[in-house]
């Protein structure tokens, strides 16, 4: 196979160049927002959020049949519920925000999977779950773009509050920031990002692309802004290798980009030079070299 | 007569029916630092909070110079809990530093050469120039805390709110803090410190106001620390720190 057939001939096909496009635009706001996720130690709320999304999915399916802009906004509505309903709980409640959104999560999922027992075709719901190129349309890429862009504007324009309110809320909060603005709008921008992912990450693959590039980052970089820019970087890459595995192994899409994001991580957490664990081997073994030799 | 920079007039503050601050009225000098003392639920952290605004005053008002403090926010500079910071961020001790002009900045403006500027002072101030582009985790305890105190200095802020500065801190980075401290308050700068080692207070801060959830004592920190005042605020029950200064109870007889 020559390289040419590797590489370009795939996107020869309609639906390729629209996955590979929609993945592509994805993988930047994605790399931004996991970035916020692992640092503010939201990872775990973030597939919580995912997976609320299933019974606005379902619901808009089995009302409005597949149209796409029905599922979008269902899916939104879902993921907003959850989010908006366990901040509320958590504060106006004694639960705390993560169980809150555990129990949330877990009810919106169960919804969503007694609503899809009922749908009349059954066969979508995998697309939904994992993801599927061939699944994109032209309306999908549309309001992909429009919410990735918008997603890279705010960063761009609310660069210092997201660091502060990221790295030290109390600090933000004294010298007059809107900090409860910020994580709403974050909250917001999450659930509107995981929506624009369904179609080609699905549902239970979707964070994989906003949290592996970001956790990968976090293993190399010692500077806020250098963090989201090579956690954009490796999205954008592994997104497009993710594509081209997908069309040449067969694999659904979104399994097809994490597998690929999935070795960016290993990589990084073996051999980054400061935080990498063969790093810290070598470090230990030195040490103790250190101590059984007798001081000169 | 002295200026007085922080006025409270019977300040009251509940957290539901519980009063965590009642009818406080204290006037702060001008350039004095001052440790905010009392017993775990005294109101020491509630009193920082009220000045920052955070707290819905059920009673009374606070002061700074003629204004609200509302209105005079870069003028305070907050400094955290050591175990409130991430100290795995990626971020810089410069990185922090910066941080303090983002008080001043406007949306879409960038640090500008005078900004530069005080952060370059600040940095040099506290001694960090040499390790200003470390990662926060790579520092002593003592320069992480000068961090942050370089944070606030940045700021162009000249009323420093701390809380619980000294703890975690190791006995060397301790007696740094205190040395820092003291050259401030003889700068005129006026620092608050809510802490609870009576010892350190004594030994770091000129003023003290000791607090019951309800004002015990204020004034110079000699005469706030006296036994009769001690024994006032810590009465109920708080042997630890009671133990500190007043010689354990005799144990003869006892089974």
């Amino acid at each position: 196979m020559s390289l040419h057939d590797l590489l370009v001939a795939p996107f020869d096909y309609e639906f390729m160049r629209r996955g590979l496009l929609s993945a592509a635009v994805l993988s930047l706001s994605g790399g931004l927002l996991g970035c916020i996720l692992v640092l503010r130690r939201l990872a775990l709320m973030g597939d919580a959020l995912s997976h609320s999304l299933l019974p606005g999915i379902a619901l808009a399916w089995l009302l409005f049949g597949p149209s796409t802009t029905a599922l979008f906004v269902g899916a939104l509505v879902a993921g907003l519920l959850t989010a908006l309903g366990s901040a509320l709980l958590s504060r106006l409640t004694r639960v705390k925000e993560d169980a809150a959104f555990g129990s949330l999560f877990i009810v919106f999922f169960g919804a969503g999977i007694a609503l899809v027992s009922k749908l009349p075709t059954r066969l979508n719901l995998t697309h939904f779950l994992f993801g599927n190129v061939l699944g994109v349309s032209a309306t999908d890429v549309g309001l992909t773009a429009i919410i990735s862009g918008m997603t890279v504007l705010i960063f761009v324009i609310f660069y210092r509050a997201i660091l502060l309110e990221t790295f030290d809320p109390v600090f933000h909060r004294a010298i007059g920031g809107h900090g409860g603005v910020v994580h709403f709008g974050f909250l917001a921008l999450t659930v509107l990002n995981l929506v624009a992912a369904l179609q080609t990450m699905g549902i239970v693959l979707a964070l994989g692309l906003f949290l592996l590039p970001a956790v990968s980052a976090y293993l190399w970089c010692d500077h806020f802004s250098r963090m989201l820019v090579l956690s954009v970087a490796f999205a954008l890459v592994c997104a497009v290798a993710g594509i081209l595995l997908s069309y040449h192994a067969g694999l659904a899409s979104g399994a097809a980009i994490v597998l690929c994001l999935g070795a960016v991580f290993l990589g990084s957490a073996l051999f980054s030079p400061q935080y990498g664990l063969l790093h810290r081997i070598r470090q230990f073994l030195r040490e103790k070299r250190g101590v059984l030799k007798f001081p000169d | 007569m002295p200026h007085h920079i922080l006025r409270f007039r019977q300040l009251t503050v509940r957290y539901g029916a519980t009063p965590a601050l009642s009818d406080l009225t204290l006037d702060i000098p001008c350039g004095s630092s001052t440790a905010i003392l009392g017993p775990n639920g005294a109101g020491k952290s509630t009193l920082l909070r009220a000045i920052l605004g955070w707290q819905v005053l059920a009673a009374g008002e606070i002061r700074l110079g003629d204004a609200h403090p509302q209105h005079a926010l870069p003028r305070l500079a907050y400094l955290p809990q050591r175990q409130a910071v991430d100290w795995d961020f990626p971020i810089t001790v410069r990185g922090v530093v910066e941080q303090g002009r983002y008080a001043v900045l406007k949306l879409f403006s960038r640090l500008s050469a005078d900004d530069l500027r005080h952060v370059e002072r600040a940095l040099e101030e506290l001694g960090l120039t040499e390790l200003a582009e470390r990662q926060i985790r790579m520092l002593s305890g003592g320069q992480q805390q000068r961090v942050f105190l370089a944070r606030a200095l940045a700021q162009g802020a000249d009323i420093f709110l701390l809380d619980e500065p000294f703890a975690g801190l190791d006995l060397f980075a301790c007696e740094e803090l205190t040395h820092i401290l003291r050259a401030w308050e003889q700068q005129g700068r006026t620092v608050l410190a809510a802490m609870h080692d009576l010892e350190l207070a004594r030994r770091t801060f000129t003023h003290g106001v000791l607090l019951d959830t309800t004002l015990v004592a204020s004034g110079p920190i000699a005469d706030v620390l006296s036994p009769a005042n001690i024994d006032r605020a810590f009465r109920h029950g708080h042997c630890v720190h009671r133990s500190q200064l007043i010689p354990p109870m005799p144990t003869e007889g006892l089974p």
